[in-house]
């Protein structure tokens, strides 16, 4: 029968000599709690426990089954005194309780969280939307801690390395001749603030409207900043940036606030054109193309004639036609990648980040292969790109056959359900 | 089943005409010439139809929902063109034409470990640990298959007893929650109350699913307010859900205490919440032992939420309240779950359902609605240029009304196989000789000389009936609902499309369920599939789908159990009560 009552037993019976040997599996106080749960168990429950103790029968279930139970029960004692310390009927630390039961229950939420974050936990409407804040901070957090036990190998790793360097030099006097100190990185920055300066005075204007804070959310926001910063990063890379220009950026709009925030004091020395004006206001209206992905023109070449716009905006909210309607509204011509014509699409949306806009405009600029200029498109959104050079003629020719004999294909098929269902 | 429109005057005709009760020689021929001219009835259907008689309508409507039900399979290359596309099950048929759509393949569960039938000891827990190849931990895993297989009470509790014997007594949070719902599946109220006084003791307070376990848990037994109390806790953090509710609710009317039970259900609408159906049916099923006239008005009030909100009550909920209102003393209801015909009578009882129009104020409200927050939207750019709108809305004022929009695009690209502008002139042409005025919707590229576009036919297009074209970066779909609504209502529009997304953009439930309501009473869908033949349409529901009643009468569609509905169609199914007088 009874593992556990046997092992109580056992244990009770070797009491005496618990001093040696219980320190070494049980924590001081751990072990109090213990033998006494153990001493009270036992004498509850020692009268009801027929002496059955033996491995051949088959002992009563219940008793084992029960066993536990009690125990629980009765090191409820300790436990409560424990946790009702805090007797508060606050909101705020009933949500705290929810939260490690939640995480007791192995559920996706943080270990520690801020006073903030409660806040705002509190402040979420919806409970589902609760539940994904908790799994965001959950996420955060775990990233946060990898990244500290990877930097604390790293510091242990390079610790070891110095040692062993140390012990190598010492016994060595290098002499080298060079032709250059080691400062590369500040040459190199020094090189790009040239060739950005170059790029401020005859470079090729690349508009970004920022006229898109109303529609976003401050995630939303949030994202679209990183992404322009990044954008930028790879313009000033370049050999032949863009002249960057932020155009309807309100000094006092949430916009500003967060790219201020991002670039710090570089925010004054950025080499790009900041402006509350429009871009209608600054380039003739002729020479402006609004690039979004909802136009039905499709772009063939890059003109180096041409202002091209970027929208700057994070669309996670699904308002297709936005841009499209504030291109339609200022009567500006507006075009979008051609994307079908050169790749096999797969999944995602055509919209693209603004980095990867930003690196396939200075890919065309610079060689003007659209199958270059489109290897930024992400993979995972499609298969694999179209043999349009080589098989075009045929290609368009089949599926004007296609069509007019109403034979299977595919296109035809498309528009179709999109028009029907 | 199928009506030709071969004129829209004696299209009301057909549908006054009664198919399912005394079928004239007259009645017959039309019935045939249906069938032939869509070719796409099958007869049995027909012929079973035939034999109803009113005493055995609710037996022979089970059968042919059977048999429609088991036909699926059989005929899915046919159009089943039987029941109105916005009715229940219709989306699902048009699925299954599908050809491409096939089940999804299930993908095969790796189950390592065979679940233990029977209470385990220790060493054989122990050995099980050891076969236990898995990344998770073993305890809780074990303890999660349990939950979801539905083991016996008692082999999880070896499990737990196993735990604790390893661990000092102490069994950790997860593996009791996981224990308790176990518990309450088999409905161990003992156990559950075992449990509930360990957690009471251990934690100072639970989270969401550990206390909606054991309010489930707790109702059936005679602590059930201490299930009060949780619901109580659960509120200072979060609303409770509304299985939380409907628990306690039961527990409540398990003990016949009506009046907590009615509380309760006031603070859950208090919370916006949306009832269960199963809620409402508790309700109705304590019912029948209550002989109160306040009880009954608040049953009637339940049934005038079903009405405001359009929820439609399952089969045995249907049933539960034709056995209430058949147990009322001295009312002497009768009840018959019946269907209607297309005329909107209730082959029951023969009174006539509510109509599907509109009243003045409702289309009034809609038609502004429609302007304001689908054409509109706040950015007349989205969807088309202030220019075209203006241009709009002269064009439809210097119109007289009409009696029938065309969706052009859609409609012309009903049979992929055949040109554009030819099945457009098609449908114009047909309709046109009917002496209908008609208003073409399209956009600009239509015009264009295509092989798919032939001007001559455009022309001649143009010549029957007034037409209007957007610009080709404009949605055609706002300006068709624009039209007709603009029309009066007696306008009726031809599209295939479902027109969801338009239905989205309208702001409140309360809207978007009128403008369903006129959708269904406004829109004629094209259902052959042959180009060339005679156009057919789908017949306009003329009744509303919705609970109602007349005071001494009541009828109320419901959902049966075996037809799925998608949220965009209604059911066909009713229940019908009366007084006999």
């Amino acid at each position: 029968m009874s593992v556990f009552l046997k092992m109580s037993v056992s244990v009770a019976f070797l009491r005496p000599f618990a001093r040696v040997l219980v320190p070494f599996a049980l924590h001081r106080k751990r072990r109090n709690l213990y033998s006494t749960i153990l001493q009270r168990y036992m004498s509850s429950n020692m009268p009801s426990v027929p002496c059955s103790n033996k491995e051949t029968t088959s002992p009563p279930e219940q008793l084992e089954l029960d066993g536990w139970k009690a125990t629980m029960k009765s090191s409820v004692q300790n436990g409560v005194s424990i946790v009702s310390s805090s007797e508060d009927e606050d909101p705020l630390v009933a949500t705290r309780e929810l939260i490690e039961m939640w995480r007791l229950l192995g559920k996706e939420v943080p270990e520690h969280i801020t006073e903030e974050e409660l806040q705002t936990i509190m402040g979420c409407a919806s409970k589902s939307s609760k539940k994904k804040y908790l799994k965001y901070l959950f996420i955060k957090e775990k990233a946060k801690k990898a990244k500290q036990i990877k930097k604390e190998m790293k510091a242990a790793a390079r610790e070891e390395a110095k040692k062993a360097q140390l012990l190598e030099t010492t016994e060595e006097d290098k002499r080298q001749d060079f032709l250059f100190l080691r400062l590369w990185d500040r040459s190199m920055n020094i090189a790009m603030g040239w060739r950005g300066a170059q790029a401020m005075q005859f470079g090729q204007p690349l508009v970004f409207d920022m006229d898109y804070d109303n529609y976003m959310k401050p995630k939303e926001l949030q994202n679209a900043v990183s992404q322009l910063l990044e954008s930028e990063g790879w313009n000033r890379r370049d050999v032949d940036p863009f002249h960057i220009y932020f155009c309807n950026l309100k000094i006092d709009s949430s916009y500003y606030g967060e790219l201020v925030k991002r670039y710090r004091e570089k925010w004054d020395k950025l080499l790009l054109t900041v402006t509350e004006k429009s871009y209608v206001d600054l380039f003739p209206k002729d020479n402006i193309i609004y690039l979004t992905a909802d136009s039905p023109n499709v772009m063939t070449t890059f003109r180096h004639d041409k202002v091209y716009i970027v929208g700057s905006f994070v669309d996670k909210n699904m308002q297709p036609g936005t841009s499209l309607a504030k291109a339609k509204r200022l009567k500006l011509a507006t075009e979008c990648l051609p994307l079908d014509k050169y790749l096999q699409w797969d999944v995602g949306t055509k919209n693209l980040t603004l980095d990867q806009m930003m690196r396939i405009l200075l890919c065309l600029k610079n060689t003007g292969s659209w199958e270059e200029a489109l290897k930024f498109v992400p993979r995972r959104k499609h298969t694999g790109y179209l043999e349009i050079s080589q098989y075009s003629q045929e290609f368009v020719n089949r599926l004007k056959k296609a069509k007019t004999f109403g034979s299977f294909s595919k296109v035809s098929r498309n528009v179709r359900t999109q028009k029907v269902t | 089943m199928t009506f030709c429109l071969s004129g829209i005057g004696n299209f009301s005709k057909l549908w006054k005409s009664n198919p399912y009760r005394g079928l004239g020689p007259g009645h017959s021929y039309l019935a045939l010439f249906v069938r032939d001219h869509c070719g796409i009835r099958n007869q049995q259907r027909w012929f079973s139809l035939k034999t109803i008689s009113p005493q055995n309508t609710k037996a022979t409507n089970l059968l042919i929902a059977k048999a429609r039900y088991r036909r699926k399979d059989e005929d899915s290359n046919q159009v089943s063109s039987d029941s109105h596309f916005l009715s229940a099950g219709a989306a699902k048929k048009r699925s299954q034409m599908n050809p491409q759509s096939k089940d999804p393949v299930m993908p095969s569960v790796r189950n390592t470990i065979q679940l233990p039938t029977k209470p385990l000891n220790s060493e054989e827990w122990d050995k099980l640990k050891e076969d236990f190849k898995g990344k998770a931990n073993f305890e809780s895993w074990i303890g999660s298959q349990m939950a979801h297989s539905h083991s016996s009470v008692n082999v999880a509790k070896s499990l737990l007893a196993w735990v604790a014997a390893k661990n000092n007594g102490i069994v950790g949070y997860d593996l009791l929650v996981k224990y308790l719902s176990l518990c309450v599946f088999h409905k161990q109220t003992s156990e559950v109350i075992d449990v509930y006084e360990i957690m009471k003791a251990r934690y100072k307070s639970l989270e969401s699913g550990g206390y909606s376990l054991l309010i489930r848990g707790l109702i059936h037994s005679d602590r059930w307010r201490e299930a009060l109390l949780l619901l109580e806790d659960i509120k200072k953090v979060m609303t409770p859900s509304t299985r939380n509710y409907h628990d306690c609710i039961q527990g409540a009317l398990l003990h016949k205490d009506v009046d907590v039970a009615w509380n309760l259900y006031q603070e859950l609408l208090g919370h916006d919440l949306i009832p269960l159906l199963e809620t409402l049916e508790a309700f109705f099923d304590f019912g029948k032992d209550i002989r109160d006239d306040h009880y009954s008005n608040k049953l009637l009030d339940i049934l005038l939420y079903l009405r405001n909100n359009q929820r439609y009550p399952g089969e045995s909920f249907a049933q539960s309240i034709k056995t209430w209102f058949e147990s009322l003393p001295g009312k002497q209801w009768k009840g018959q779950f019946t269907t209607i015909q297309k005329s909107g009578q209730c082959s029951g009882c023969g009174k006539t359902i509510e109509s599907i129009h509109l009243s003045p104020e409702e289309y009034d409200f809609l038609k502004g609605k429609i302007m304001r927050d689908v054409i509109d939207g706040g950015d007349q750019y989205k969807k088309t240029t202030p220019q075209e709108l203006k241009r709009f809305e002269n064009f439809v004022k210097s119109c007289p009304p009409f009696d029938i929009v065309i969706d052009g695009l859609n409609v012309a690209k009903m049979f992929p196989k055949a040109r554009e502008s030819q099945v457009l002139l098609d449908v114009v042409s047909q309709l046109a000789k009917q002496n209908l005025r008609l208003l073409v919707l399209g956009r600009k590229h239509m015009l264009r000389q295509h092989s798919r576009w032939r001007q001559n036919d455009m022309e001649k297009v143009q010549k029957q009936a007034s037409c209007f074209f957007a610009d080709n970066i404009s949605e055609d779909d706002p300006f068709l609902l624009y039209a007709t609504l603009h029309s009066g209502n007696h306008c009726k529009f031809i599209t295939n499309d479902l027109m969801r997304d338009h239905k989205a953009c309208l702001p409140d439930a309360k809207t978007q369920h009128l403008f369903f309501k006129w959708q269904q009473g406004h829109q004629l869908a094209i259902i052959n599939r042959t180009p060339g033949s005679k156009i057919g349409f789908q017949h306009i529901l003329s009744y509303d789908t919705v609970v109602q009643t007349t005071g001494d009468s009541w009828h109320i569609p419901y959902d049966e159990d075996l037809v799925e509905r998608y949220s965009y169609e209604v059911p066909t199914k009713w229940l019908c009560l009366y007084q006999k007088t």
